[in-house]
């Protein structure tokens, strides 16, 4: 464990990377949505994991999701943190059609527009050369 | 066995304070843990030496022996346990079991913090997490998400959460150990704080304090020859539904303090009725509608109507947090409600005592809403 001091990092995060949630982001990078499809019960999982919740099966392959869903819950932030200097930005949790839930902002309207159970769809913001984060905007 | 037999079969006998609370920059997490130990010691009347087993909640990291080593003793039984905000419930079962079957005859236990002065180590390790390149910092984001969710759900928000706010800031406000002691708010104050993450205002979060809090625990036959009258655990509880805020089921309730409250409502062999008072964790304004919700004392939604007119406030008919809490008084998480139970039931509470308490349910909850603890209290 090492010490760290309370708040945020100093500089915009990016996302965590292990062994778990590379092919995650690696995927994203190719402006994919992918969750892992367990090989013995066929159920999705996410965040990656190498465990399926449904059955305790230890191997997976990634398949494409719709990039569809609804806005589950929201916050509005309206302070600014490192590398969140255009404030209010919102923080949602969208639940995908295929039953996912991710974390993301809504982006593409005010933050008074957003509303519960929303339909959004996934757009892409490519925040480094290595990242591009799955964020979502209202179907149009 | 079952777990009931260990109904009142131990005691909480010693409460202690660091000598300062808040913010102590000038001090150290151990300098305030031995603060914290050397003063649950006198207050149960007991001597170092007998203490021989010694539990510590490790946010500031470090290890229970060390702790032991300053304090010049050896250990029968010792752990650092850690579930977050469920820790005290969670400790307090470990030490009535050590307790109870012999592993050690006294059981210190201990929370240690400097995070005002930001020192702490919250999340550190765990899984990898993306929630930072979204913009997601923080308890109150992660809290605000499932509050936000409730009031789509059942009609909860800001009129429910200032009668809460004002209610602890009023026990608060008769506790000179409190942070806000001298700082009274009206519901007028309230709405004017300023937002950390809507839909949560400033008020709507617990402080962010220094400081340690710890007691002891030993059987109820050890208790009664000691200084302190013995106040009995009766009851105890966990429940944890470990998925995060983002797979959250359960962000709206009911949480894991609907089974560890029956769970421990079974072992005291008692009903919510049987209740005098409740210290709650309360992280946020929200946490203390959910968890009593959860618990059963009023069904999904009705918290609108529940908290109104002081009903939990001083002079109220149904106390809760009475020290102010961790909103109000200090945040050492679990250790705040915990103790407090303890000083209501002993009947030391000074100004803020409330009217002969039988039952004090107290809880702790960890995570955003993951691990949930209950201890029920009686005198």
């Amino acid at each position: 464990m090492t010490m760290r001091p309370a708040g945020p990092p100093p500089t915009r995060p990016v996302p965590g990377v292990d062994a778990d949630t590379k092919p995650f982001w690696d995927f994203c990078k190719q402006h994919e949505l992918r969750v892992q499809k367990c090989t013995a019960c066929g159920q999705l999982h996410y965040p990656p994991s190498a465990f399926c919740p449904h059955c305790s099966n230890m191997t997976s392959e990634w398949v494409k999701i719709s990039g569809k869903g609804k806005v589950y819950s929201f916050v509005i932030v309206r302070r600014k943190y490192p590398g969140f200097d255009q404030v209010p930005y919102v923080v949602s949790i969208i639940e995908t059609t295929e039953g996912m839930r991710m974390l993301s902002n809504i982006v593409g309207c005010t933050p008074e527009d957003v509303k519960i159970d929303m339909p959004v769809e996934v757009t892409w913001d490519d925040i480094t050369p290595e990242f591009s984060l799955p964020k979502f905007k209202p179907v149009s | 066995m079952e777990l009931r037999e260990l109904r009142d079969k131990t005691a909480i006998v010693g409460v202690g304070y660091s000598e300062r609370q808040g913010k102590v920059a000038d001090s150290t997490p151990m300098r305030l843990a031995l603060e914290a130990a050397k003063s649950a010691i006198e207050d149960a009347g007991l001597k170092t030496q007998d203490i021989d087993g010694l539990l510590i909640q490790p946010v500031m990291g470090g290890h229970s022996y060390d702790i032991a080593a300053r304090m010049g003793i050896d250990l029968r039984y010792t752990a650092n346990v850690d579930v977050m905000g469920a820790s005290s419930g969670c400790i307090t079962s470990h030490a009535a079991m050590a307790a109870a079957f012999g592993q050690a005859n006294y059981v210190l236990c201990i929370y240690t913090t400097m995070e005002a002065s930001g020192r702490a180590v919250f999340m550190a390790g765990g899984p990898a997490r993306s929630s930072g390149a979204f913009g997601l910092f923080g308890a109150a984001m992660e809290y605000g998400l499932a509050a936000r969710r409730a009031m789509h759900e059942w009609g909860t928000g800001p009129e429910t959460w200032a009668e809460i706010a004002t209610n602890q800031r009023k026990w608060a406000n008769l506790n000179p150990r409190a942070t806000m002691y001298d700082k009274p708010m009206t519901k007028e104050d309230y709405l004017a704080e300023p937002w950390i993450a809507e839909p949560f205002r400033r008020a709507d979060c617990c402080l962010v304090s220094d400081g340690a809090r710890a007691f002891i625990v030993t059987t109820a036959d050890r208790a009664k020859a000691l200084k302190q009258p013995p106040v009995y655990i009766s009851g105890l509880g966990q429940y944890h539904h470990t998925d995060d805020i983002v797979q959250s089921k359960f962000a709206t309730g009911p949480t894991g303090a609907k089974q560890s409250g029956e769970s421990a409502l079974k072992m005291a062999g008692i009903t919510l009725k049987d209740i005098s008072a409740c210290e709650i964790y309360d992280c946020f304004t929200y946490t203390v509608e959910l968890t009593l919700q959860s618990y059963g004392f009023f069904k999904r939604g009705e918290g609108k109507d529940f908290f109104k007119n002081g009903r939990t406030a001083p002079g109220g008919e149904f106390p809760v947090n009475t020290s102010g809490g961790l909103l109000s008084e200090v945040y050492y998480m679990g250790f705040t409600p915990l103790t407090e139970a303890v000083v209501q039931l002993r009947g030391q509470g000074g100004p803020r005592q409330i009217k002969d308490p039988h039952y004090i349910l107290s809880s702790g909850n960890g995570g955003i809403l993951q691990t949930h603890s209950t201890v029920i209290l009686r005198r």
